[in-house]
């Protein structure tokens, strides 16, 4: 099966002929959403091996997995490994760059399917996911514990399965205590540190467990998902395809639109839905809009972190010009709410585009007296230069996304290796730095701050007239492609299949921080505990507001509830251990 | 250090003394649904395309009315019912101000007369969008005996309809035999 654009070349071919030439006959079945997009259907028994040879020998980089209950469809679950496969950088020419997804079917009489992670550890949230929303068993999964549902939620209901419950539904809980065994260290005079259940300077609750040897961190632990809202069950079960970009923008209180872009583009992907020109630019200027209130918060909370206060006040001040741009371009300052499938809502007048202009001239010239003040306070290099290290490697084996990976050295953004709107129409350079610490990750921020101000003004300046919305397509059942867009924290991924009732069949949305996460534990070890704060920060998680938190010494095996508000003064103030 | 302070003293105050002083917010601010009862007709078009239920429609068919409401502690504010509304009776205003001491408060709603089909006196439709589509035809160009004919179907309905047309159809058959 072939769906539309066959007449354009295909991009990753010669992926798809490696791995023909490798497992040839293990390969099912080959199909192309889009001219970058394949998906190839592989025996399950092989299904690790493709991958690992896809991640590792061709360059690719796990951007998503997608599980899906298709049993009303074909009689079997799918698991869906979407790559990113760029080729290793010493290609020439340059390696072609391609989403190429690895589909397996899994029996409905044996959910089971061999697990990726110990070829390829960046597999391994999505692992254990996929055993909590459809009960489907990793076989060869190390980590043996849930992810993503609570501990009182009882065996054998998997939530995402299409048989498994009305989405309005809360079973009773079957515990009433935590259950969750985080992992041991054992060892002379490591104390655990636990952070939350409501953690470090964020939205979300998350509970860390930091093991400490006096004030270094030996390992660190986490549980999250405690806020998990039930968001891709709720857009199966009751809302239109139409509606579920609004529910998009609901997806982060930062980056949400982000994902509505995400979200439209994938729907209009495997629609063949042509965007108008001047919709692809208006979309582009809103997702720098975006960002620039998103990087703006984060090096505000930078100079929190390191005590300086005076500039987090600065900085809040000048984001307040990038929140009006939005409200002026938008309506809203934040859940934007301008996409529909096919394009936008609003054309952005003259009036805006000069309004616009003025506000990012003051922008620019605030933004960079308050940066230049930054780094020129004595903490800053000191607190930020060597902390919180994520080594390449680790980074390569991870997939971590964002100013994250590009702070390890690593110049990959999507707007460049996947180019959608219409980032390939105006010019603009990547931002990367080798230091792998916080201070590499703090200071790509500040530098996309300026590229994103340059790229709004050139889209301004250079979108074309027309329309900015398609209308009249038609609406085509069990259609699936990838959406993907560079948000402020990395990439997100959404992959979208419609059903034949006007809704979606399955909607897997991934934000950047899931793929963060996971290498964050690297980041923490050997810092001490008074930096822990700031190396979470540094990866701008999704993050939510830590009350307290715990610490847990290996050598007196004593653990110490710490409030969070005591971290967070020590992570400024440094005296005063609240350990002692 | 003294830039810092020199930059503290040159920004000044960045903040205004709300409540006591009103924000501005921009021309194109989504805030508060405003719904305008006169010009509704009770279609519904609004309650199908919002995304949140925030808009619902409920019909009484024994009493004979339907019920336009908006809980405005649901909405979210994205305008989708004012760009579906065939007579603009919805209009997003600039009110952000939303803040209630009774929940009630935060309800809205108005009740629509439903007109009784002329032939089995169920109630169908909202007598305002009859009303609406009457107008339409009127505008619409067609010459006054069709129009007439087709104005005639409007009180009929979709049940008796279907029934009118099987017996039309039943005696066409019949005048063929």
């Amino acid at each position: 099966m072939v769906i539309g654009n066959e007449t354009k070349p295909k991009i990753g071919q010669s992926y798809v002929e490696a791995v023909r030439a490798r497992f040839g006959n293990s390969i099912l079945d080959e199909t192309w959403q889009a001219p970058d997009q394949v998906t190839l259907t592989v025996s399950l028994n092989c299904l690790p091996d493709v991958v690992e040879m896809l991640y590792y020998e061709q360059g690719g980089w796990l951007a998503s997995v997608a599980v899906n209950d298709e049993r009303p469809l074909n009689g079997q679950f799918a698991i869906y490994y979407i790559l990113s496969v760029e080729g290793n950088g010493d290609e020439a020419p340059p390696a072609e760059k391609a989403y190429v997804v690895v589909h397996a079917q899994i029996p409905p009489h044996q959910p089971e399917f061999p697990a990726v992670t110990p070829k390829v550890p960046a597999a391994i949230w999505y692992e254990r996911e996929a055993r909590d929303m459809f009960g489907l068993q990793p076989i060869g999964l190390p980590d043996q514990r849930r992810l993503v549902l609570p501990d009182d939620w009882p065996d054998n209901l998997y939530p995402l399965r299409k048989d498994a419950m009305d989405y309005r539904f809360r079973p009773e809980p079957t515990t009433e205590n935590e259950t969750y065994d985080f992992i041991q260290v054992e060892g002379e005079g490591i104390v655990q540190v636990p952070l939350g259940p409501l953690h470090i300077t964020s939205d979300e609750p998350g509970h860390f467990r930091l093991y400490v040897d006096g004030e270094h961190i030996v390992d660190a632990d986490y549980r999250l998902f405690y806020v998990h809202r039930g968001m891709e069950k709720l857009a199966e079960s009751r809302m239109s395809y139409d509606q579920v970009t609004f529910l998009a923008d609901r997806i982060c209180g930062i980056c949400g639109y982000a994902h509505n872009v995400a979200y439209s583009t994938s729907v209009e992907r495997a629609l063949g839905i042509e965007v108008p020109e001047r919709a692809q630019f208006i979309r582009t200027i809103l997702l720098e809009v975006e960002r620039l209130h998103s990087h703006l918060l984060n090096l505000g909370l930078a100079c929190h972190f390191v005590g300086f206060d005076t500039g987090f006040m600065q900085f809040f001040r000048v984001r307040e010009k990038a929140m009006k741009m939005a409200e002026l371009l938008t309506g809203s300052r934040k859940t934007y709410g301008v996409n529909l499938i096919g394009g936008v809502r609003r054309d952005i007048l003259k009036e805006q585009r000069l309004t616009t202009l003025k506000l990012l001239g003051e922008l620019r010239q605030e933004v960079t007296t308050l940066v230049n003040m930054l780094l020129e306070t004595p903490h800053i290099v000191q607190r930020t230069q060597n902390i919180g290290l994520l080594e390449a490697q680790v980074a390569r084996d991870y997939s971590p996304v964002g100013p994250t990976l590009r702070g390890s050295g690593f110049a990959r953004d999507i707007r460049v290796i996947h180019p959608y709107c219409a980032y390939d129409r105006v010019p603009w350079t990547v931002i990367a730095k080798e230091g792998c610490d916080v201070l590499s990750r703090t200071l790509i921020r500040a530098e996309e701050f300026f590229e994103s101000v340059s790229m709004v003004e050139r889209c301004l300046d250079a979108m074309p007239d027309g329309p900015v919305l398609t209308e009249g397509f038609t609406y085509k059942p069990f259609q699936f492609a990838l959406g993907y867009v560079e948000a402020p924290r990395g990439e997100d991924i959404h992959w979208s299949m419609l059903g034949d009732n006007q809704k979606i069949y399955r909607w897997k949305c991934r934000a950047s921080s899931y793929n963060n996460w996971p290498s964050l534990r690297y980041m923490l070890r050997g810092n001490t505990i008074s930096d822990a704060p700031l190396i979470v920060a540094s990866i701008d998680p999704c993050y939510s507001c830590t009350e307290r938190v715990t610490v847990i010494d290996v050598r007196k095996k004593k653990a110490t509830i710490v409030p969070y508000k005591e971290m967070e003064r020590y992570c400024i103030e440094r005296k005063d251990s609240p350990l002692k | 250090m003294l830039k810092l302070i020199r930059e503290v003293l040159r920004v000044g105050e960045a903040t205004i003394s709300y409540p006591s002083k009103p924000v501005e917010v921009m021309p194109g601010f989504r805030g508060k649904p405003h719904h305008d009862p006169e010009r509704c007709i009770a279609c519904a078009a609004c309650a199908i395309a919002c995304p949140p239920n925030a808009l619902t429609i409920t019909t009484d068919l024994d009493q004979g009315v339907r019920t336009w409401s908006l809980f405005v502690g649901r909405c979210i504010y994205c305008g989708r019912c004012e760009e579906v509304c065939p007579t603009g009776a919805i209009t997003l205003s600039q009110d952000f101000e939303l803040a209630v001491a009774d929940k009630q408060d935060l309800y809205d709603h108005a009740d629509y007369k439903l007109a009784a089909c002329r032939i089995c006196g169920t109630y169908f439709a909202p007598v305002k969008e009859i009303e609406y589509v009457d107008a339409l035809l009127q505008q619409s160009g067609l010459s006054d005996d069709y129009a007439a004919n087709v104005r005639a179907l409007l009180e009929i309905c979709p049940a008796c309809k279907r029934k009118n047309d099987v017996r039309k159809m039943v005696g066409l058959y019949q005048e063929k035999d």
